[in-house]
């Protein structure tokens, strides 16, 4: 059904422009032929030339071919004599020799004329297209909230879009015809020969550029250049779209120059952490030399010159060695106190079954021979540095043995309980002397202590050299006790 | 007992001397030490040069070595001891006044034979004191090749 429609209006168009020739003809013959009854000659010639013209024209080569047959056979019956006749005089010849081909050439040159106009027609159209469609696309950049313009290569605004206008305050057309860089004052981060040349080689840049808006503000811009090139590969334009990124950077100078303060805070609060660090350890280092002197010299006067002193004078001596012991312990404690903040740990998989035996060995000759219960549970492997967690375990073993001493039956437990799934939970509780949890905050601290010297002797280093490596090892101490009812002691360290 | 071989006590403290070298006396181990004041004069000792330059050329049995030293400090010491062709099989007891860990790494780095902290307590002073002596002096045999020359 579709097949047949499309033909028949093929067709119809096809007997129309062959219906214009036979008409034309006719009505070129009918006036001649009228003219000629009143003895008006030779009209018929340009009559039918104008016809033959006209189906030329309109109806194209086939048409005009039958219109000259046409014309031919009417010149030769109506107009050439004998008339009313289909003979050819040798005079006629001519005659329609003429008039076939100037027909011929009237023709030609219709046609020539038809297709040329036809061609400029399409391109018109075409051009006409091709306008729509540019503009709809120049709309639709329009549309985008990116400033985009495009520039020639001599650097000249040829479009400008409404992201361009509300970035940098110029409408399109105070923009359009101007040079770029001389309007926006652009600021490269690299020489432009350079830009040039990348954007030549790759057809792209991108970059951050200052340039200064129509009401004299500074802005800086993400900026990215596209190159466009036509067929025959030149480049013909830059196409830019730029970002204005001024508050990122702003906001980015804040922060570096807030970094660079912290850095250099760190660095002095490390330097003089150092400082501090070389200045205990210096000190230590240097009171020890003198007190081994005094307790040398005092031990070689109580044994050399004894016999000249009184009992009052041997005990001050017993009081200067006592003193000068104690000293050096505090020395000794501070120094290994000092040295946890100044050396690396050395972190690996510590069994702390073992280490609780080497502990125990190492505080063996402070029990006195007392006959301490030992209550130690399995304990799990943990992740830490082994020489730290050895000091740990023997600092709080050491307690438990010093503060259980006024208890008849001293029991001593060592086990560990349910930490969360990244750490092992150790503790060590003992029946002593145990403290008031009321001063369980000052536990912890360097030099405090919660018994006098006289009951139990120490230095107050030992928990606060406890808390210092298992916080270093990201862990917490933590204590729960009561007066006379023992003391336990829990430290959490990483799970291997 | 073994003939007793010579003692290199390089210390600038005069009272750490006086106090060694009664230690020492207390077990005689005293007469056989040689005693210099600073890291320099150690060095001339050892190599028999300047006031030292008539000396025995036997090389001492031991050297106690103190690291904090006038001029040239005992590290120095250490390590040209250690350096030495001749001298290099002396073994060297380091005596100093504090546990440091740069000094005790350094020190066996540079092939120390012996670390020892001066305790503050006397007896244990002197008791360090008397096996250093009795062992380096007297029970360990040196090698042939710390005689100088």
């Amino acid at each position: 059904m579709a097949q047949s429609n499309s033909d028949s209006h093929k067709i119809l168009p096809i007997v129309n422009r062959y219906s214009l020739a036979v008409i034309s003809v006719a009505l070129a013959v009918m006036p001649a032929l009228v003219l000629q009854h009143f003895k008006f000659r030779d009209v018929e010639l340009p009559l039918l030339l104008f016809a033959i013209a006209l189906t030329a024209w309109h109806a194209g080569v086939g048409p005009s071919v039958l219109a000259i047959v046409l014309s031919s056979i009417c010149f030769d019956y109506f107009f050439a004599p004998p008339l009313y006749a289909f003979s050819l005089t040798p005079s006629d010849i001519p005659a329609i020799l003429v008039l076939i081909s100037f027909a011929v050439l009237v023709a030609r040159f219709s046609a020539v004329r038809r297709r040329i106009e036809r061609d400029l027609l399409q391109t018109q159209d075409k051009l006409q297209a091709e306008v729509v469609e540019r503009t709809q696309q120049a709309s639709l950049l329009n549309l985008t909230h990116d400033s985009i313009f495009v520039r020639d290569m001599s650097h000249v605004i040829t479009y400008w879009n409404r992201g361009a206008e509300e970035l940098y305050g110029w409408a399109p057309y105070e923009a359009v015809a101007k040079r770029s860089h001389d309007l926006l004052q652009t600021v490269f981060p690299m020489p432009i020969e350079d830009i040039n040349a990348e954007l030549l080689q790759t057809g792209r840049w991108e970059g951050e550029v200052r340039r200064t808006k129509a009401d004299g503000t500074a802005v800086v811009v993400a900026s990215r250049w596209s190159l466009r090139r036509d067929e025959a590969n030149r480049a013909v334009a830059i196409m830019e779209t730029n970002n204005d990124i001024t508050d990122r950077k702003r906001r980015e100078e804040e922060i570096r120059g807030l970094n660079q303060e912290l850095e250099k805070r760190s660095a002095d609060l490390q330097a003089s952490n150092k400082e501090l660090e070389a200045f205990a350890y210096s000190v230590s280092h240097d009171l020890r030399a003198p007190l081994r002197h005094m307790a040398g010299y005092a031990e070689l006067l109580q044994k050399n010159a004894s016999s000249a002193l009184e009992d009052k004078g041997l005990r001050y001596l017993r009081m200067i060695l006592d003193s000068a012991k104690r000293m050096g312990n505090l020395i000794d404690d501070l120094l290994a106190f000092s040295r946890i903040g100044r050396t690396e740990a050395q972190k690996t998989s510590v069994n702390l079954e073992q280490l609780v035996k080497e502990a125990l060995n190492e505080v063996q000759p402070e029990t006195n021979g007392r006959s301490i219960v030992w209550r130690i549970e399995p304990l799990p492997v943990c992740y830490g540095d082994r020489s730290m967690l050895r000091l740990v375990l023997v600092n709080l073993l050491s307690n438990a043995v010093k503060f259980t001493r006024p208890q008849p039956k001293p029991e001593i437990e060592i086990g560990c309980v349910d930490g969360n799934k990244d750490e092992v939970v150790v503790f060590v509780r003992d029946n002593g002397a145990g403290f008031d949890m009321k001063y369980v905050d000052k536990l912890f601290g360097v030099f405090q202590r919660l018994h006098h010297v006289d009951s139990f002797e120490g230095t107050g280093i030992g928990l606060a050299t406890v808390q210092r490596i298992i916080h270093r090892h990201g862990g917490k101490v933590r204590a729960e006790g009561a007066i006379d009812q023992g003391a336990t002691f829990y430290f959490s360290v990483p799970k291997i | 007992m073994q003939k007793l071989g010579r003692i290199l006590m390089v210390e600038d403290d005069s009272k750490d001397v006086e106090l060694t070298l009664t230690a020492l006396e207390e077990y005689n181990l005293a007469n056989e030490v040689v005693v210099t004041r600073d890291g320099e004069e150690a060095l001339d000792y050892l190599n028999c040069r300047g006031k030292f330059s008539a000396r025995s050329r036997e090389n001492p049995a031991v050297i106690l070595l103190d690291l904090k030293l006038p001029k040239v400090d005992g590290l120095e010491v250490l390590k040209q001891v250690k350096a030495a062709e001749n001298l290099r099989y002396i073994p060297v007891v380091v005596l100093t006044s504090s546990h440091e860990e740069r000094d005790l790494v350094t020190s066996y780095k540079l092939g120390v034979n012996a670390y020892v902290v001066k305790p503050v307590d006397f007896h244990q002073f002197v008791n360090a004191i008397k096996e250093l002596g009795a062992f380096w002096a007297v029970i360990n045999v040196p090698p042939p090749e710390s005689v100088n020359k």
